[in-house]
């Protein structure tokens, strides 16, 4: 244990309104606050550099890992109200959430078993990183976030939420409260793709959700979601706009390729290279389409 | 003072709710069997159970666990077996070589016996998946998968 911990200050959360007075407070204090709930990126951030080796000042943590609110799932018919507490082992475990097969899909390959545990959805979202695998797959389910602030509620689809790199429109007195995801038709085709260095334990190279209906043999609603190939997680716009109104086996697979070609701007990190981020985005969104019409 | 529930005794701790709840495990009491290996939630080497759901305590905070019950290689023991009052699983791990350096061994049987309490007879896929989160660099995972196995059949034929 660190004596220098002792320098910020743990509360406590017991309510969704607790939480949403105690951010306008902190919000319109001086103190620097920071809501905290499975510790996945924020435990391993304080502890790599304590607040003695930074010049950090103190700091308030509201622990929302106990709100009640925050990890319920409601079965609302058309969709799910998803709390933004929800766990990635909830999604995988939960009967009502069952009901959309990808969240599960995609909770299975964020991290193991004990980072499934602790990371939630609204943390996915709120850090807003390129390479958050629950954004990815939310994309694809046209959710819409519910920011709960003490001046009230309102909801931004999550494909609007972010402006750049870790950037989003949420303001730091609003809580991330619930997502609500569309439940896709029992017919919808779909996809949950993560490309990573191993099965287990990886940050995707790239990932890639997908849900397309067809009806009457034409393609009426497609949507995507990316990971990895840009700023922000990519919704492939272009890709959306070739497939909907089409019938799945009279699609160009090459023109599919240029679309997520334009769609994508990947970069060369530590995880891997633009080309060959390029090349696994444009293989695996074109074997998703080829097998639309299987 | 904090009160926690650890391996089934309610303990007083004098610890800032900050701190890491491994560091309170290894430090103020003295549950030195949950080792820390990276630190960042990666390997796995510090898995307990928080309300029997397997988690990395270098990732919880100390004061997120107040109220609720945490398990480690420690409670695993179970009074009167023999030898050395060890369960099937910490048992069947030194029969089938599935310890070598041993840092990885507890967050291994925390994770095995969270397994084998939802799912009492698993298959090797369903063993795997649920030691993805450990990782060990000495035994190769083989024999720690074949120590789980054998451990479930164990448990079986004493219900």
């Amino acid at each position: 244990m660190t004596a220098d911990s002792r320098v910020d200050v743990f509360e406590r959360m017991r309510s969704l309104d607790e939480t949403v007075a105690r951010l306008a407070a902190c919000a319109a204090g001086e103190t620097p606050f920071q809501l905290l709930s499975g510790g996945t990126d924020l435990v391993v951030e304080s502890h790599l550099a304590p607040p003695s080796s930074t010049v950090r000042p103190k700091r308030v943590l509201l622990d929302i890992s106990s709100v009640p609110e925050l990890s319920q799932i409601e079965d609302r018919g058309d969709m799910l109200r998803l709390g933004g507490g929800v766990t990635y082992l909830a999604l995988r475990r939960d009967p009502v959430a069952s009901r959309v097969p990808l969240l599960a899909a995609m909770a299975k390959d964020v991290g193991a078993i004990q980072i499934q545990a602790r990371g939630t959805l609204a943390g996915n979202i709120a850090t807003a990183s390129p390479a958050a695998d629950g954004v990815c797959g939310l994309f694809a389910l046209d959710a819409v976030i519910g920011l709960r602030s003490a001046k009230g509620e309102r909801t931004i689809p999550l494909v609007d939420l972010y402006e750049g790199y870790k950037k989003s429109k949420r303001r730091p007195d609003e809580l991330i409260a619930w997502v609500d995801v569309r439940v896709p038709s029992p017919t919808a085709k779909w996809v949950w793709r993560k490309v990573g260095t191993r099965l287990a334990q990886a940050i995707s190279k790239v990932a890639l959700s997908a849900v397309v209906e067809i009806d009457d043999g034409k393609i009426s609603r497609a949507r995507f979601g990316m990971a990895s190939v840009a700023p922000t997680t990519s919704a492939l716009p272009s890709v959306r706009a070739l497939l909907e109104g089409n019938a799945p086996g009279w699609i160009d697979l090459a023109a599919v390729e240029r679309a997520v070609d334009a769609d994508i701007s990947p970069i060369d990190d530590v995880r891997s290279t633009s080309a060959y981020r390029r090349h696994v985005a444009k293989a695996i969104t074109r074997e998703f389409v080829r097998a639309l019409s299987g | 003072m904090l009160e926690l529930d650890v391996n089934g005794k309610k303990v007083n701790v004098d610890a800032s709710p900050l701190a890491r709840l491994l560091d309170v495990l290894r430090g103020p009491l003295g549950l030195t069997g949950t080792k820390e290996g990276c630190g960042e939630g990666e390997c796995g080497s510090c898995t307990v159970l928080v309300d029997g759901v397997p988690m990395n305590a270098c990732l919880v905070l100390v004061g997120q666990v107040e109220g609720k019950s945490v398990l480690t290689v420690e409670g695993l023991a179970v009074d009167g077996a023999l030898p050395e009052h060890l369960n099937h699983l910490q048992r069947t791990f030194i029969d089938h070589g599935g310890a070598q350096c041993g840092i990885c061994t507890p967050g291994m049987l925390v994770s095995a016996e969270a397994l084998l309490r939802n799912v009492p007879k698993p298959s090797d896929d369903q063993i795997r998946e649920a030691i993805a989160g450990n990782i060990c660099r000495c035994t190769g995972y083989q024999r720690i998968v074949d120590a789980i196995r054998h451990a479930a059949e164990l448990r079986g034929r004493d219900q």
